[in-house]
């Protein structure tokens, strides 16, 4: 009896392993396809991208009433910037250099919290947004009938949406960058009571333009990642209204994960050997 | 008259939505003190919350350690300081990386995967069920649900700091060849017991009020498929929202504290 279980569990465990790998090889599939029909996308879905980026810039439903996408990124950066000022100025001042929290800014801001910040940010906001819109889709089956009457579901849904994800993400990270940065300098100057010359000084003399642009090819890389994985989780959605929402959930874990992986390889391949930063100026 | 009717109807939404949530707390907290405790839910919501949470939580916290680090490590290397590297991974580690891995967590994986499971609930009306037999959704489902959170929420920023300290260690010694005696000496530096009560108790304010976004998220799902989905798209954005600035004021607060 004892054997009969056992090889049944086995069976189911092989059985899982298979199911995942296969998972793995749909997804690259499904990726490949998105990535290919880009083309395809300006050539025949200009209308449906262009109302694609509106729709993504303001947000739907309850998200539009806080402000939408812009105001949900710029209060997360604001927030984390404002750690900058909090945490930065106090350990500074433990140490008798609170004139560096410009510096502070300057470095991490634009290196890890800025491009991080923002990644979260569009995983929550359009991400998880189009994962909910293209699984009520798949429910409905209103994909089936879009295939139904010629329509390439694929470049007509995902790719449109990876492409308005990365035309997004561009003003969405300025607001963001420049939320952190004010954040950080609102709480150092006003609420500490830092002299804003001080400030001033050692943000400029430490903001590095290279760095900037580097962190912007991150925010892009990012933007398209988070966008495949979602726009992925939402077509592959099954199991009526609750398996939306466990879809939602599933691709948010993921494209966080991915995110951070994509911000730790893109830092390490451009600042990994020679760290592009001088502290003698 | 009746354009009109609709424009005040779409104002008053976000009030009503937030008056709905506020009342939906008092009686969570009200209700978390009057017998009978539903523990064999309290149980499983743990084990549900702490199985979705744990991969995410280490695949996490492993990028973002090492990134801090090795950021870190960069200006060191410059002051000619890279011994104190574990100064800056333990006050990294303990004061953001851990609460904000936590957050990103408990707000990305836990709350979505609660609200995707009571909203799915409250669409098959198995909540108007429950009240007409008289049992208390809030009290059965809503309760034990919240302080499964917050509990997880701490096991996991331990978790996060550890296995972010980890992390840290291995990839100085191995990567970066700081001396590990120097790494490890440095580590209670600047970062002292009191560090690590702040960070736990961010921890739990953060499980706590994720917890209470995502059941009011559930229960109040409507409209078919897309109101599950949207519902747990805005579960992300709010909790995410209300636990950044929870981050702040309390950093704020437990600087204070410590200095």
């Amino acid at each position: 009896m004892s054997g009969g279980t056992a090889s049944h569990r086995l069976k189911r465990t092989v059985d899982g392993w298979v199911h995942s790998w296969n998972q793995i090889g749909v997804q690259t599939q499904f990726m490949g396809k998105t990535l290919r029909s880009i083309g395809d996308v300006f050539l025949n879905y200009r209308v449906e991208l262009i109302r694609l980026i509106a729709q993504m810039g303001l947000g739907t439903g309850a998200l539009a009433i806080v402000g939408g996408t812009v105001a949900i990124v710029g209060f997360l950066t604001l927030s984390t910037g404002a750690l900058v000022a909090v945490q930065g100025y106090n350990q500074f001042s433990e140490i008798g250099v609170e004139a560096l929290t410009g510096f502070a800014s300057a470095f991490f801001n634009v290196r890890l919290i800025a491009p991080a910040t923002t990644a979260i940010a569009l995983s929550a906001t359009i991400g998880a947004g189009a994962t909910a819109q293209l699984g009520a889709m798949r429910i409905n089956e209103e994909i089936d009938a879009l295939e139904v009457i010629g329509i390439r579901s694929i470049s007509y849904l995902a790719s449109t949406r990876v492409i308005a994800g990365v035309i997004v993400v561009i003003p969405l990270y300025c607001v963001g960058v420049l939320m952190s940065f004010w954040a950080a300098k609102l709480g150092t100057t006003a609420i500490y009571g830092q002299s804003s010359g001080v400030y001033d000084h050692y943000f400029d003399t430490f903001l590095n333009p290279v760095d900037l642009i580097w962190s912007f090819v991150q925010s892009i890389a990012m933007a398209i990642v988070i966008m495949l994985v979602h726009t992925y989780y939402g077509f592959s959605a099954s199991g009526g209204p609750a398996g939306v929402g466990e879809a939602v959930g599933r691709a948010v874990r993921t494209s966080l994960v991915i995110s951070a992986f994509v911000v730790v390889v893109i830092s390490l391949a451009v600042y990994g050997q020679s760290g592009n930063f001088n502290l003698a100026g | 008259m009746v354009a009109s009717d609709a424009v005040a109807k779409n104002a008053a939404k976000p009030i009503r939505a937030v008056g709905g949530f506020f009342s939906m707390t008092l009686d969570t907290f009200v209700l978390m003190f009057k017998p009978p405790f539903a523990w064999r839910e309290f149980i499983l919501q743990s084990w549900f919350v702490a199985r979705v949470a744990i991969v995410p939580t280490l695949m996490l916290t492993i990028p973002y350690t090492v990134l801090l680090t090795f950021t870190f490590n960069i200006l060191l290397t410059e002051f000619g300081a890279a011994d104190f590297s574990g100064t800056g991974a333990a006050l990294g580690t303990v004061s953001q990386i851990g609460p904000i891995v936590t957050v990103l967590v408990i707000a990305g994986a836990g709350a979505t995967a609660m609200c995707a499971d009571l909203g799915a609930r409250t669409i098959r009306e198995e909540l108007d069920a429950l009240r007409v037999m008289g049992v208390n959704p809030i009290q059965t489902l809503v309760v034990p649900r919240v302080l499964a959170a917050t509990l997880v929420s701490l096991a996991l920023s331990a978790t996060v700091v550890l296995v972010g300290l980890t992390g840290a260690y291995l990839f100085c010694v191995y990567v970066q060849h700081v001396s590990p005696g120097a790494f490890v000496s440095g580590l209670t530096l600047v970062t002292g017991p009191a560090d690590v009560v702040i960070a736990l108790v961010k921890a739990a304010l953060f499980g706590l009020t994720a917890g209470l976004i995502a059941c009011y998220k559930g229960i109040s799902v409507g409209g078919g498929p897309a109101g599950v989905g949207n519902a747990v798209n805005e579960t992300v954005v709010f909790t995410f929202m209300a636990l950044f600035a929870i981050n702040v004021v309390a950093t704020a607060v437990g600087v204070k504290a410590t200095m």
